[in-house]
């Protein structure tokens, strides 16, 4: 790893990353005020019947709801807000970092360096692992700041955040992991965004149809988001296998990267 | 050790394997074809021709950024092949049409890019006066710099350092005739100083003024690789005689002179173009009633273009 272009990456994406982190804590503090303001009368609005099939859709769905203090956690780690913010700073972040840099012509100013293509791509895999803990602290960090202060938080264990937690960086860590495997593979930023977003989208997507239609369910093992399972966790029914695949799609994303970035040859910039 | 020997480096784009004569699909690209080649430690090596002969495609083989299809390049004595970042930290390099970080200060940028090496920036200050950067030229963004300024801000990144070999891809494109000139001191400090420059250029009349040593490439393929003096002194000069009264003898002599062409003869006035060494037409002039007489020097451009005539295909 390079100390120097850890050092310029932070610097250089500092700004959207504390627009992003500042987000995710209003997103995250919001959560616990409406369930401690009105999670019981929403609550018991879904029991009556009235509307108790589609709130049991949404719950079914999102695997969160503001009607308990862990439906809410797991709310704001797999809403699409929070999964958005997250998606801009990580995977936006991994799949322009090595073709945003070919696509400008400056790569080759920075490979002209003393500095190897594994350094260069071992570097900016940590600054996606650092951005991927950060953002999902900060929506986690929100929600318990919320919980504490309205009073709601009894029932959390920490233990399950930070079980929660290393799930979330789990699923973006491997999202970007696969967003920079992109990104060493192509001369141009398009192609590479269109993969690290495309994956990430029909992840979620296929998710979505699984959850809600029960003949797509067999679909879901192919999508990341199906290993990130918060409800799960914190119903005390964790499943290392979910951390172990996610594992196992990084170390192979993270494999290609680095056998393919060195190969590849890096032709004058059009 | 040479400070860059390649022996038959090549590099082709596509695919050989799945061409065939006659498919319509288009052969694989030929950038570089067998290129042999020696620069000497301490010497200046202009490295020249068109757009899209080939530099380019040596200087990123010679960097790393792309592997040869055949052959084998060393760089300061290490292969590029397995020395890569070792090697890359005694070198310095200016990317052709280069682009920078534009959100940068000419120092941010600077210090970032000296940070990644052993050797602090040692050179900077001098390279930054002699080229006229002032404070408050370093300390905009980049982004506001016009073409001259980035190519500057470019020199300096590739030189402060104190590399021990320079590679420059069209190093003086952008600066004025006095940043030029400016330039041109600085490599010859380079070179005072035992370090090598290896440079590619368009600029003839630069590498003339510059190099040592050129080579010269041609679709790929190395078609010279001399002296600059000698490369210029075997090239034909265009000779202009005029006399002060006939001399059909003198005439006669110079038609069977060895190395004269394409030779026009008036009433008082000879033109022709003459290959290599000069003395034997002054021996010939010598007591001829000769009025004026006008050599005009061989130039890099001459042995240039006409190299690129004999070798067209």
């Amino acid at each position: 790893m390079s100390a120097v272009l850890f050092r310029r990456t932070w610097a250089a994406q500092r700004v959207r990353l504390s627009f992003v982190l500042l987000a995710l804590v209003a997103w995250g503090f919001l959560l616990p005020v409406i369930y401690a303001t009105f999670g019981k009368e929403m609550g018991a609005l879904a029991r009556s019947g009235t509307f108790a099939n589609m709130f049991d859709l949404m719950s079914r769905f999102t695997g969160g709801d503001v009607f308990s203090i862990r439906g809410t956690v797991a709310l704001g780690l797999v809403h699409p807000i929070a999964l958005a913010l997250v998606t801009i700073q990580v995977v936006g972040f991994a799949a322009a970092a090595v073709a945003g840099e070919r696509q400008r012509g400056t790569l080759e100013v920075l490979l002209a360096r003393p500095l190897e293509r594994r350094v260069l791509h071992a570097t900016l895999l940590v600054a996606t692992l650092l951005f991927a803990a950060l953002t999902e602290a900060a929506v986690l960090g929100g929600i318990v700041a919320g919980a504490v202060l309205f009073g709601v938080a009894g029932d959390l264990a920490a233990g399950d955040i930070a079980l929660c937690w290393l799930n979330g960086v789990a699923l973006f860590g491997t999202l970007g992991a696969i967003s920079l495997a992109a990104s060493v593979s192509f001369d141009r930023l398009g192609p590479a965004l269109g993969i690290a977003l495309g994956v990430t989208l029909i992840g979620y997507t296929i998710e979505f149809v699984g959850t809600l239609w029960p003949d797509a369910a067999w679909l879901r093992p192919i999508s990341p988001f199906r290993y990130f399972q918060p409800t799960r966790i914190l119903a005390g029914a964790s499943e290392p296998a979910d951390l172990l695949v996610l594992g196992g799609i990084f170390a192979a994303a993270v494999g290609w990267a680095a056998w393919e970035f060195p190969r590849r040859d890096l032709a004058a910039p059009s | 050790m040479d400070a860059i020997a390649t022996q038959g480096l090549t590099k082709h784009y596509g695919s050989s394997r799945r061409w065939r004569a006659g498919s319509g699909r288009p052969g694989p690209i030929r950038a570089l074809d067998d290129l042999t080649l020696a620069v000497h430690p301490g010497e200046i090596f202009g490295f020249l021709g068109p757009n899209g002969a080939g530099k380019s495609t040596a200087i990123r083989l010679l960097l790393g950024f792309i592997h040869p299809t055949a052959g084998r390049a060393e760089v300061l004595g290490l292969d590029v092949a397995t020395a890569g970042a070792v090697l890359r930290g005694r070198i310095g390099y200016l990317p052709g049409g280069i682009a920078l970080y534009d959100g940068l200060t000419g120092t941010q940028l600077l210090d970032y890019l000296a940070a990644f090496y052993a050797r602090p920036p040692v050179l900077r200050g001098g390279l930054v006066e002699q080229l006229g950067l002032s404070a408050r030229d370093l300390g905009r963004p980049i982004r506001d710099y016009s073409r001259g300024m980035r190519q500057k801000i470019g020199i300096v990144q590739a030189l402060q350092h104190d590399p021990e070999l320079a590679i420059l891809d069209e190093p003086s494109e952008g600066l004025d005739p006095l940043m030029q000139r400016a330039f041109y001191a600085i490599l010859d400090e380079r070179k005072a100083a035992g370090r090598t420059v290896f440079f590619s250029s368009h600029v003839l009349s630069e590498v003339e003024r510059v190099c040592d040593r050129v080579g010269i490439v041609r679709a790929g393929r190395l078609v010279a690789l001399e002296r600059v003096g000698e490369l210029v002194a075997r090239r034909r000069r265009h000779v202009e005689v005029r006399l002060s009264a006939p001399a059909p003898a003198l005439t006669a002599a110079i038609t069977a002179l060895v190395g004269v062409s394409a030779l026009e003869v008036r009433e008082d006035r000879l033109a022709f173009g003459l290959d290599g060494d000069v003395t034997r037409l002054l021996h010939l002039l010598e007591g001829a009633p000769v009025a004026d007489l006008t050599i005009e020097p061989a130039r890099l451009e001459d042995a240039f273009l006409e190299l690129y005539d004999e070798t067209a295909p």
